[in-house]
């Protein structure tokens, strides 16, 4: 919406995936509450959003602290893969539980002619992190290139 | 004669650089001869403008009509590897016609091997089929023998895209409809014959305004006039909307999905009706702009509403 500099896409995107993994995870599936790899997801995503937001903030403030800028393109190698751990560990414990309440499936014969297999829906979004995840990580990677060399420059004639 | 010097739009880097062309050439001419210094430019891929931002030319544009000195300076554009709209069209049209006929004739690997080249016992199915077999037959001779297309080529990427939609949609729908479980219409015949006059009307209704935007627009040209409802009431529509086509496709789908009802046809449907109600905007607006006269009373797609 031009407030921040972000991509519309990409943002979206991270925002659904995290609503999945909240309500039509987590939520919907009560006997993976107490897992460790729920706490995991959790923990990386908050420390990324607090560091997230403090940038944006300060960014529009026209007062960022290099320390901030620095966490928001650093952190992330190690908050992405433990997030993203986090989440398929998660996604992998609730399997058993769908397919035992067959939960929001359902199969033919039915008046809509219509089947949905919410287990290998699961398998199917697991899979997807293995084309998804790397290309995240390395634009990632590449924008922390671009911008921490840019302060550096913007240094060294000070 | 004048002189044209071609740059790229990105590095503005000197290309090409032709002289003594004729004043009267036409920027299709001026593309033919930047093809000879650089070959895998064909004239489908380039994009030729005045301003690296600006518009592309056109290919009947005349060299001595535009707003340039002795040497015309234009910048080039690379639209990627190019492929016809016929092409795209028969590819994409093509498969769902075969790909429903293998669901409906219950071809191995699909459903369990006791129902191998078995047939379905409901009247409803077999008609679905002979509907959707038509509508793509239909679909495929309007490609070859009635569209008049004002653009020769698309990019190539297109085809990939249009034929995953198109064949996708028509395998996840010719698996319900096809399926040994597959479960009649609530209404029964009731349901069935109304849904059939919806789609036969609307399949006429749709082959009708193709011819009538065909007669508007003599062979080989690019002209562009208002369609008007013509002595066949099919094209009354078009008093209350600019793309009844569109509206009639619609209607043939929404006939389909209360035929069979099969909730991926529905999904079918919506997704159609989206992209369909995105192009019928544009059109809607370029008919604006281009005619002071256009009918106000007509909307896009659907009257009065959208």
């Amino acid at each position: 919406m031009g407030i921040v500099p972000s991509s519309v896409v990409l943002t979206s995107f991270q925002v659904m995936s995290r609503v999945f993994l909240i309500w039509a995870v987590t939520h919907s599936v009560k006997e993976v509450q107490t897992e460790d790899s729920v706490l995991l997801f959790v923990i990386a995503w908050t420390i990324t959003e607090i560091i997230r937001y403090s940038f944006y903030t300060f960014s529009l403030l026209n007062h960022l602290p290099y320390l901030i800028k620095w966490a928001r393109y650093t952190l992330f190698i190690v908050l992405y893969p433990m997030g993203v751990s986090g989440e398929l560990l998660t996604i992998y414990a609730a399997l058993p539980f769908v397919r035992q309440a067959g939960l929001y499936s359902i199969s033919l014969p039915n008046k809509y002619n219509f089947s949905f297999d919410y287990y290998a829906f699961l398998i199917l979004i697991m899979i997807s992190y293995i084309p998804l995840f790397p290309q995240l990580y390395f634009h990632m990677i590449h924008q922390r290139r671009k911008v921490l060399s840019h302060t550096e420059e913007h240094k060294k004639f000070e | 004669g004048k002189h044209v010097e071609i740059l790229d739009a990105k590095t503005r880097e000197k290309l090409c650089f032709l002289d003594k062309v004729e004043p009267h050439a036409t920027i299709a001419e001026i593309k033919n001869l930047f093809t000879k210094t650089h070959p895998q430019w064909y004239p489908a891929r380039q994009s030729l403008r005045l301003d690296p931002k600006g518009k592309s030319l056109k290919d009947e544009d005349v060299l001595q009509k535009l707003p340039v000195g002795t040497t015309a300076t234009l910048y080039f554009r690379d639209l990627g590897a190019q492929i016809s709209w016929v092409t795209v069209f028969l590819t994409e049209y093509a498969g769902p016609l075969f790909i429903y006929l293998l669901f409906y004739f219950r071809v191995p690997f699909i459903y369990g091997h006791k129902y191998d080249f078995t047939s379905s016992r409901h009247t409803v199915v077999h008609l679905a089929c002979i509907c959707h077999s038509f509508h793509y037959v239909k679909r495929l001779l309007e490609t070859l023998f009635v569209h008049r297309f004002s653009h020769g080529t698309m990019p190539l990427r297109n085809i990939f895209k249009n034929c995953t939609y198109y064949w996708g949609f028509a395998a996840w729908m010719a698996y319900y409809i096809n399926h040994p479980l597959y479960t009649p219409p609530t209404y029964g015949a009731q349901q069935v014959k109304l849904a059939l006059a919806i789609f036969v009307i609307c399949q006429l209704g749709n082959f009708s305004i193709h011819m009538a935007l065909r007669d508007l627009r003599p062979a080989g040209s690019k002209t562009r006039k208002i369609p008007y409802p013509t002595k066949n009431p099919f094209t009354w529509l078009f008093l209350l909307v600019s793309c009844p086509n569109y509206t009639y496709e619609v209607g043939s789908w929404i006939g389909f999905a209360i035929m069979t009802q099969c909730l991926p046809v529905a999904l079918f449907s919506l997704v159609g009706f989206t992209q369909m109600t995105i192009w019928a905007k544009g059109k809607h607006r370029s008919y604006l702009k281009e005619f002071r006269d256009y009918p106000p009373l007509r909307m896009p797609i659907i009257p009065f509403l959208l």
